[in-house]
């Protein structure tokens, strides 16, 4: 194993690391930065439980080597939770949605599906059903709460529009 | 492993030739962890070349860099090769089809790759080049050696565009898919046709369906069935009885029983003519250019 300095940008800070750039994303985050709340489901891109942005798109950071983030912009769970920190709240308003609307049973899935919904209220703030359903298509949840899910992320997208959320360091491109 | 990001092709070649043969091209790299890693990997995906989208009067150039999510997405693939943003729509996840390309459906050569069976159907050629500057095009369905082994050698090969010539008016192409989900689930079958119509006569039809061979197959006998022919109520049972009577399946734990899969091929076969078919029909009427 050759170990490689990858530089990139993490939740909005340039991070620099030596590793092997063989390893996944998802243990990059969870050994190098201790960021624990990206989850590893199956480990083989068939969960979303892993879901993080790179340059604003939800991927599977168990499938994405450490040395493909270089020079890019990866966005985690911690990084959506600041964003609630920095308005005043405890948490961002979507993470506020899936708790007050019963979306968050045993929990471990909630990572990934707020990053995918994330990731569509960034490109499309007013999502039908449908297409709440189609962006978290690539995550399950074995609790099977994909109804209140749905509703947490349309009841976000209404509060988001209300308070005129700014993404200030989402790292969308 | 040494994972280097190359930004023009010309660095992923030289990049190649100095790790003589050991290195292998890499672009979404979705499958990577699922196989065994090679030494060195030479990722592409960021190589400009390999992004474009791109029409002239005869061809639409889609790079093999363009990952699922965009060619799903594009307003070009979408109007012009409908199966092929239809079949992008549901590869894998959302997740998968923000890193996953074109080219790495194809050259990843599974066997019932969703994007990869409407490329064969659309006629689609791949633009290669080697470590000496050679370029070749080759279709697409004659880049297969076996199951999940392609003919490119990504150590020494990169494929760099599909050229489809863009749907006319009078012509119309539409993929299906059969699976146990709606969405991350493997295809128990796939399929994807292109058909032209003239007048009411089907004057060319590829017609495609997989996994039955290592390659997206074309279905030859339901071709000859069509060709020619102007379709009327009976057609439809004898394209089913056709399609499923050519192909030699086999049943397998991963997907079904053979007698199921040739079911399926029947009935996946019919519907995807008809809706090809239907669009030829739409854009020989519609006044939108096609």
């Amino acid at each position: 194993m050759k170990e490689q300095v990858i530089a990139f940008e993490l939740n909005g800070e340039k991070v620099e690391t030596y590793t092997d750039p063989a390893l996944s994303l998802l243990h990059l985050l969870r050994s190098r930065f201790n960021l624990l709340g990206t989850k590893e489901g199956c480990g083989r891109g068939e969960c979303g439980a892993c879901t993080v942005l790179v340059d604003g798109r939800a991927v599977n950071s168990c499938l994405v080597p450490a040395g493909k983030v270089r020079g890019r912009k990866v966005y985690t769970i911690e990084g959506v939770t600041a964003e609630g920190l920095l308005r005043g709240a405890k948490v961002h308003p979507l993470q506020e949605a899936f708790v007050e609307s019963g979306a968050v049973q045993c929990g471990f899935c909630t990572p990934g599906m707020v990053m995918s919904t994330y990731a569509l209220l960034n490109d499309n703030p007013s999502p039908s059903p449908e297409e709440v359903r189609e962006a978290i298509s690539g995550n399950l949840c074995r609790c099977s709460g994909y109804k209140q899910i749905e509703e947490a992320v349309l009841e976000a997208a209404q509060r988001l529009k209300a308070q005129d959320w700014q993404d200030r360091n989402s790292g969308k491109t | 492993m040494s994972y280097t990001v190359v930004s023009n092709l010309d660095q992923a070649v030289e990049a190649l030739a100095k790790s003589e043969g050991k290195a292998r091209v890499v672009a979404g790299a979705t499958d990577l962890f699922l196989g065994n890693l090679p030494p060195e990997l030479v990722d592409i995906s960021t190589v400009p070349d390999l992004l474009g989208i791109n029409r002239d009067p005869d061809y639409l150039s889609v790079g093999a860099g363009v990952t699922h999510a965009r060619a799903a997405a594009s307003p070009e693939i979408r109007l012009k090769a409908e199966a092929l943003a239809e079949a992008c729509r549901e590869v894998g996840s959302p997740q998968v089809r923000n890193m996953g390309t074109l080219g790495g459906n194809v050259v990843n050569a599974a066997p019932a790759a969703d994007a990869a069976v409407a490329l064969v159907a659309l006629g689609a050629k791949a633009v290669l080049v080697d470590l000496n500057g050679v370029y070749r095009e080759a279709a697409v369905e004659d880049l297969y050696a076996n199951y999940n082994l392609s003919v490119v050698d990504s150590s020494s090969e990169i494929l760099l565009r599909f050229l489809l010539g863009p749907t006319v008016r009078g012509e119309g192409s539409a993929f299906l898919r059969f699976a146990p989900r709606g969405a991350l689930s493997l295809p128990l079958v796939n399929a994807a046709a292109r058909v032209r119509l003239k007048g009411n006569t089907i004057e060319a039809v590829r017609a495609v369906i997989a996994p039955v061979s290592p390659a997206p197959t074309r279905l030859s006998e339901t071709e000859k069935l069509l060709l020619g022919s102007k379709p009327a109520q009976d057609t439809w049972r004898r394209v089913e009885y056709t399609a499923a009577a050519e192909v030699d399946v086999r049943g397998s734990m991963l997907r079904c029983s053979a007698e199921y899969r040739h079911h399926l091929i029947g009935v996946l076969a019919r519907r995807m003519i008809r809706k090809a078919l239907e669009r030829a029909l739409e854009s020989k009427e519609g006044g939108d250019g096609r």
